[in-house]
């Protein structure tokens, strides 16, 4: 077992027992914070890819802005109860379906994906260039997406009597 | 270590996403099991920029993108879930069906 | 008799003009009525009068210059072009003539008579309007589809009339009872006439018996097709079996009854078996069934009128009598005789009915004969003219009946031996006795008391009555030839040859003999004197309530419609409710109802179940895109 095998190994683990208690957890906000942890897992896994710039942007989005909002939301939200909310009464099924996605993916990628094992890094500045150039119109557009949602987060949300 | 590792661990993490929001009662966790489910698909997009031939950045840039999305989404939803918790003092999706018949 | 000479310039195609002034009368007072109701009526009169005097044109010219036939061309479908058009030759001059000069004077009398009646004014004239243009577009045809539809036309217009006072439950379905009766002769009609164009290729009358003439139709489809056409016949002029619906009828207004179920409607039948009688003649066997069937009808309803009470059913079963003397004359060949005593039989029937008429104006709508007597004294008008059309139809010389019936017994012992002269001799003695119970009970002898305050008619209906009895008196002077320059009535209307009138002495002697004797028993049974009516009515008891039940035909007929039809009837009915609208109509729209009800679950309102649909159906379609399409 090479080095980064087990690396890999490593982070899948931590990535995936975080996404377990995402779904399982009782307690809100250890829910969130076992989001981060995942999150962070898949960072690494970014780095295993040889994609930097993406990893870095992983935390700086996710850890730095997304976790920050859902735990404001959680806060304000706050339930005092702590009934059972853990599952609604359509889970069976859920797990069903859940498990014949993941046989269904797991058998395309079986028999379809390409054996590689090279891996090669995208040069910072091919990424640049190809972000500002062919992918430009989706860049502008992908800008216009924040505009709305801010837009948007700002007229659902506010008060009701600040007109 | 090859592409399949890659990939499968996408296909496990995107299935528990799956689960997490078709089973899940909160309207917040939901949405945190969405954001799993787009990692997922990241996972994958910049395993296939990593170990296609040649360099490719192509996937990274559309990685780039559903993360920009992703927020996107998250804010806005989480608007959502605001105003409907101060509607009705509740985020149980379970409760959100006025439309039944 | 038929010339099929297409010749375009001839005055008598204005004949057309006759029964298109009748229908624009008709559309235009259908249309004004709404602004004029009662003036609007008096469009009918002047169109029927119109009518006459497009006869008198038609009848110079054709005297003049010949007759032919004319048409235009109408639609084509296929191969097939179908015309409008008219022959007009002696058959259709005389019947333009008839029609014409018989529907002015009804409608001139029901100015007078109509005007206090319930019902619409209007409609009464606009229908007779109708019926005018119907019938002379039927005597005109000249191809069998024009004949058809006119035809067809005429039997509504009889039911619109018969059922004029439609509130009234006895008269609705005297009407439906006509139309029905009349239909399933139509129906024979109908399959003759496409057998004949199914052999010929062609409505065309002429070019039918041309070709039939010259062997182009096979003897036993021949004789069916005329045979179902007899069968048209029969329905529209009251033969036996189909004649139970002319008794009914006079449950319309009594000139309506003058009109069609005397003079004009009824000889249609008669009308269509001679405008054809070149075919008829092809075939023996339906001679002979025309023959034996008008005999039939002859003697059976003449029983029957000698027994009824109600006045007007005495003369409608009469006019059936006389319909089957016509039949009768045709089955034996005596084409001039038929048409003959048509004519005179529609002029003296006609006048009758009217002065029926205004006797019930007179004494208070009276029906009842034995209620009647003695009328003479207070309606010396109606009195005279009803007894001129009751010695006329009578057979008494020399009134214009005894001429046709002549021509009618002469022909039946020439065409068809003594046996069928002897029985029509018994039918028309019965036709003298009953005419003779009508002379005696209702306008001769004592003035009931009740009657006292009996009064004469307007002016308005009694001249038709006088020019009818004129023409009763008179008509019979045509037969033979009295004036210069024309030979007799056979040497201008024929069949094959000319027929000078006849004179047989034998016969013209026994006839006479009969008339008398019958309207002397007459005065002896019901003038009180002799003979009591009563004993005889008591030792035949049995037969007369035979006769007064009409042979308990019509219970037979109800009796087949109750069990046959209406069985049938209610099958379908249960089979259209139970199948088409149960199982069919709603089950299909309840089946819809179900379906929503039981996939209204599928609703349930919450998110997360409309997402593992979602889920669920990406894993499907990804399921049987990878498995199953491979192998589709």
């Amino acid at each position: 077992m090479s080095l980064s095998l087990a690396v890999f190994y490593l982070l899948g683990v931590v990535c995936l027992g975080g996404a377990v208690g995402v779904v399982m957890s009782r307690n809100v906000v250890h829910a969130a914070l076992l989001l981060l942890v995942s999150l962070m897992a898949v960072a690494g896994l970014y780095l295993l890819l040889l994609a930097e710039f993406l990893a870095l942007v992983q935390v700086l989005i996710y850890g730095g802005a997304i976790t920050i909002v859902v735990l404001f939301v959680i806060m304000l939200t706050r339930v005092q109860e702590f009934r059972a909310m853990r599952a609604n009464p359509q889970w069976p099924l859920a797990i069903v379906t859940a498990l014949g996605v993941f046989v269904l993916l797991a058998w395309a990628i079986i028999n379809g994906a390409p054996n590689e094992t090279a891996r090669h890094s995208v040069a910072f500045r091919e990424l640049g260039d190809s972000l500002f150039t062919k992918w430009a119109v989706p860049f502008e557009v992908a800008s216009l997406v924040l505009l709305v949602a801010l837009i948007g987060a700002i007229v659902i949300a506010r008060e009701r009597d600040a007109e | 270590m090859s592409l399949i590792h890659f990939q499968i661990l996408s296909a496990a993490l995107f299935s528990i996403g799956i689960y997490g929001v078709l089973a899940r009662r909160n309207a917040v966790l939901v949405l945190l099991a969405l954001e799993l489910m787009l990692n997922a698909v990241n996972i994958n997009l910049i395993a296939f920029a990593a170990y296609g031939e040649g360099a490719q950045a192509t996937g990274q840039v559309i990685a780039i993108f559903v993360i920009t999305v992703a927020a996107a989404e998250v804010g806005l939803a989480m608007a959502i879930i605001l105003r409907l918790f101060r509607d009705r003092a509740s985020v149980d999706v379970d409760e959100v069906d006025l439309m039944k018949w | 008799m038929l010339q099929a000479e297409p010749v375009a310039n001839l005055g008598v195609q204005w004949a057309w003009l006759a029964p298109a002034i009748c229908a624009s009368a008709f559309f235009a007072i259908v249309i004004l009525s709404r602004f004029l109701p009662k003036q609007v009526a008096l469009l009918s009169p002047l169109a029927i009068l119109a009518g006459f005097g497009v006869f008198w044109y038609v009848l110079n010219e054709f005297l003049s210059s010949g007759g032919g036939t004319f048409s235009v061309d109408w639609f084509t479908v296929g191969r097939n072009t179908f015309t409008l058009g008219i022959i007009v030759d002696e058959l259709s001059v005389v019947m333009l003539g008839l029609v014409t000069f018989v529907a002015l004077m009804v409608q001139v009398y029901s100015l007078g008579y109509m005007k206090d009646q319930e019902g619409s004014f209007s409609w009464y004239f606009a229908v007779h309007s109708l019926f005018a243009a119907a019938m002379l577009t039927l005597v005109l045809a000249d191809n069998f589809l024009l004949m058809y539809i006119a035809w067809e036309l005429v039997g509504a217009c009889s039911y619109l009339l018969i059922g004029f006072w439609y509130h009234r439950r006895s008269a609705a379905e005297a009407a439906k009872k006509a139309f029905i009766t009349t239909r399933i002769g139509d129906v024979g009609l109908l399959i003759g006439i496409l057998l004949l164009f199914n052999e010929t290729g062609t409505f065309d009358i002429s070019t039918i018996i041309h070709v039939a003439e010259n062997g182009g139709i096979g003897s036993g489809t021949l004789t069916a097709a005329v045979l179902l056409i007899f069968l048209g016949a029969m329905g529209k002029s009251a033969q036996f079996p189909l004649h139970v619906w002319l008794p009914d009828a006079m449950e319309g207004p009594t000139p309506v009854s003058a009109l069609i179920h005397a003079a004009t409607m009824v000889v249609a039948g008669v009308f269509l078996v001679a405008r054809v009688f070149p075919l008829f003649v092809m075939s023996d066997t339906a001679m002979l069934v025309v023959a034996v069937i008008g005999l039939l009808t002859a003697l059976i309803t003449a029983a029957m009128a000698l027994v009824m009470t109600d006045l007007k059913r005495v003369l409608a079963y009469s006019t059936i009598s006389h319909l089957g003397f016509m039949m009768l004359a045709l089955g034996s060949f005596g084409f001039t005789a038929a048409i003959f005593h048509l004519v005179a039989h529609a002029f003296a029937k006609a006048l009758l009915f009217l002065g029926a008429g205004s006797i019930a104006h007179g004494t208070g709508d009276k029906r009842d004969i034995r209620e009647m007597g003695g009328l003479w004294k207070r309606m010396p008008v109606t009195s005279i003219s009803f007894g001129i059309g009751l010695l006329a139809l009578g057979g008494i010389p020399p009134l214009s009946g005894f001429f046709s019936k002549d021509e009618i017994l002469v022909a039946v012992l020439d065409g068809r031996g003594p046996l069928f002269f002897i029985l029509t001799l018994v039918a028309a003695f019965m036709s003298a006795l009953y005419m003779a119970r009508l002379l005696f009970l209702v306008v001769l002898g004592n003035l009931k008391t009740e009657n006292d305050h009996a009064h004469e008619s307007p002016l308005v209906m009694t001249v038709p009555l006088m020019a009818l009895a004129v023409l009763a008196l008179g008509a019979g002077l045509l037969a033979p030839g009295l004036i210069p320059g024309y030979d007799g009535f056979g040497n201008w209307l024929f069949f094959e040859e000319p027929e000078a009138y006849h004179i047989n002495f034998l016969v013209m002697t026994i006839s006479v003999v009969l008339s008398i004797a019958g309207f002397g028993l007459g005065w002896a049974l019901y003038s009180g004197k002799a003979l009591s009516s009563e004993r005889i009515r008591e030792r035949f008891a049995g037969l007369h309530r035979v006769l007064v039940n009409k042979y308990y035909i019509d219970s037979l007929y109800q009796w087949g419609i109750d069990r046959v039809v209406m069985a049938f009837a209610r099958f379908m009915a249960l089979f259209d409710r139970i199948v088409v609208n149960d199982a069919g109509v709603n089950a299909t729209g309840r089946s819809v109802l179900l379906s929503g009800w039981k996939l209204r679950y599928l609703e349930t309102g919450k998110v997360y179940n409309y997402a593992l649909g979602m889920a669920v159906g990406v894993v499907a379609v990804a399921l049987i895109w990878w498995l199953a399409l491979p192998y589709a």
